[in-house]
């Protein structure tokens, strides 16, 4: 007994060693040679703690900046970072097994309905899908069920989102490439679909419409492609201008000027997102391709459902169109939220460039430059209510000053705040 | 083949895409019988990369241009980054090149 509780108290409560255990699992599976099971699994591991040390970095700057924004606005300036809610989940909150388990199950969900359903997607983008399980957990803990059926409903969840969103995507993403091959994995397909709608009403349709790769797009922009200098270009601005607008007694740190203390405490926060994805990078780069090898055995017409970038070589104008779209959005959104009594939403440059440049393909695939462009600001709308929706939500857990990204994600977590809590509740 | 290459696959954050990308050359390098080293980075961390080949998607053409690359590297470019018989006909050519 001893031996079963020292196990279960020191070792199975350790997200870095479930994770471990899960990359360990895969590899065996897959009768890989002994050095690259032990490898693997330890790189695993490495991935985990990684991770942990880029949230802490992520958090502190936050909070920094969290009490600057405060002392400068009078407002609660929300940054929706879904890396940032990930790493405080993980490590801040404790809910790492849960997300552990929930990855896992969200997997074999996924296996079971491709393997007996029409619908043979297998999704294969591991941030993606950490992402997911850390936002069915999140929703597990507003609703306060205990650890097995946050972990059971978020992998049925998870792993319907994992098979519905790339089969939604499918028909646009056939117009995009001309084909069949590739399928679209990536949880901000809500986001995608209405962009595509936004284009449908808005857009250009029959002779009129003009696909906007027929025109040439300043290559200055392509910078933008460095996710990290992107995140920078709009990070740093806005920690200089709130600092100057809350004055040194806030902003000030110590004897260093508050001007270069926020200058710092920016850097920092791309620092955190930067150590936090090459975490992320360790941590998946074992498990998925297991995943892969064994859905594959299991599911012999899977189609893998594949991240976003995928489609950019397709139709590179509308990603730069769509991020510069989704981005003006997300500037008018984050005014127009405390106007409806929501909390100011910061933009979110990460998912402004991904999520904003794969919608852009969609806009310009159904409605032409003209949907491209209305639809991109309305995407960045749409994607700036969406995380302040779940903000209060958010806080009553403990998360600081951050919000999520990733519709499909924050659509999964409002399921459970709005739907399963209420009915919870009124039994 | 005398020595086994390192080829590192490239895309925006280098978790995603580049990954997908990894895989389907894992395959095709199986079925060719060829070993190699495989990586996949963020596009951040390219300049100062010690490789034999670089693969990324077309999209990233540019902006490896800016950077001071090791000349020693060589590119390609990927229009489907996913499709085994591009990656046949572009990728393969360089290994067997390289490794002669």
């Amino acid at each position: 007994m001893v031996v079963i509780n020292f196990i279960i108290q020191n070792i199975l409560t350790q997200s870095a060693i479930i994770i471990a255990l899960i990359a360990l699992l895969g590899l065996v599976l897959q009768k890989k040679s002994f050095g690259t099971v032990l490898t693997g699994t330890f790189k695993t591991l490495l991935g985990f703690e990684v991770l942990s040390a880029g949230s802490t970095v992520i958090t502190a700057s936050l909070t920094y900046f969290g009490k600057i924004f405060q002392h400068a606005f009078h407002l609660n300036g929300v940054v929706p970072s879904i890396e940032a809610i990930n790493g405080q989940a993980m490590n801040t909150l404790g809910l790492g097994n849960e997300i552990a388990f929930t990855f896992l199950g969200i997997f074999i969900v996924n296996i079971i309905i491709a393997r007996f359903s029409p619908w043979k997607y297998i999704f294969l983008t591991g941030q993606a899908l950490l992402w997911m399980s850390t936002m069915t957990v999140v929703g597990g803990k507003i609703c306060g069920f205990n650890t097995v059926v946050t972990v059971v409903l978020g992998s049925i969840i998870g792993g319907i989102f994992a098979v519905a969103m790339p089969a939604l995507a499918q028909p646009f993403v056939r117009k995009i490439t001309g084909n069949d091959a590739i399928a679209l994995g990536h949880f901000c397909t809500v986001g995608y679909l209405f962009e595509a709608g936004a284009a449908w009403i808005f857009g250009e349709r029959g002779e009129n419409k003009h696909s906007v790769e027929d025109i040439k797009l300043p290559k200055a922009l392509e910078f933008m492609q460095d996710t990290y200098l992107s995140v920078a270009v709009v990070m740093v601005p806005l920690y200089l201008i709130t600092a100057a607008f809350a004055g040194p007694k806030w902003a000030g740190v110590g004897t260093t000027n508050y001007m270069v203390e926020s200058f710092l405490q920016a850097v920092q926060f791309v620092v955190g997102v930067y150590v936090l994805l090459a975490g992320v990078r360790l941590l998946l780069g074992e498990i998925v391709p297991a995943f892969r090898g064994i859905a594959m055995k299991l599911v012999p017409d899977a189609k893998p459902a594949l991240d976003c970038p995928v489609l950019f070589p397709y139709s590179p104008n509308a990603v730069i169109l769509g991020f510069v779209t989704t981005t003006i959005g997300t500037v008018i959104g984050m005014f127009l939220m405390p106007v409806m009594g929501l909390a100011v939403i910061l933009p979110g440059m990460l998912t402004n460039f991904f999520a904003g440049g794969t919608a852009g393909i969609f806009g310009n695939v159904v409605g032409g430059r003209r949907g491209a462009i209305i639809g991109g600001v309305l995407h960045g709308l749409f994607i700036t209510l969406l995380p302040a929706l779940l903000v209060v939500a958010l806080q009553s857990l403990g998360f600081v000053n951050a919000s999520a990204t990733d519709s499909d994600t924050i659509v999964a977590a409002l399921m459970y705040a709005f739907i399963f809590a209420p009915i919870l509740k009124a039994i | 083949m005398n020595k086994k290459l390192k080829i590192y696959f490239i895309c925006g954050n280098g978790l995603g895409s580049s990954l997908a990308c990894q895989m389907v050359v894992e395959d095709v390098l199986s079925k060719e019988k060829i070993e190699a080293d495989l990586e996949h980075e963020s596009i951040s961390s390219a300049p100062g990369l010690r490789t034999d080949i670089i693969v990324s998607a077309e999209n990233f053409k540019m902006q490896f241009e800016k950077f001071e690359m090791d000349p020693e590297i060589h590119f390609v470019f990927l229009h489907n980054i996913v499709s085994e018989n591009e990656i046949k006909e572009k990728l393969i050519p360089v290994i067997k090149e390289l490794s002669e």
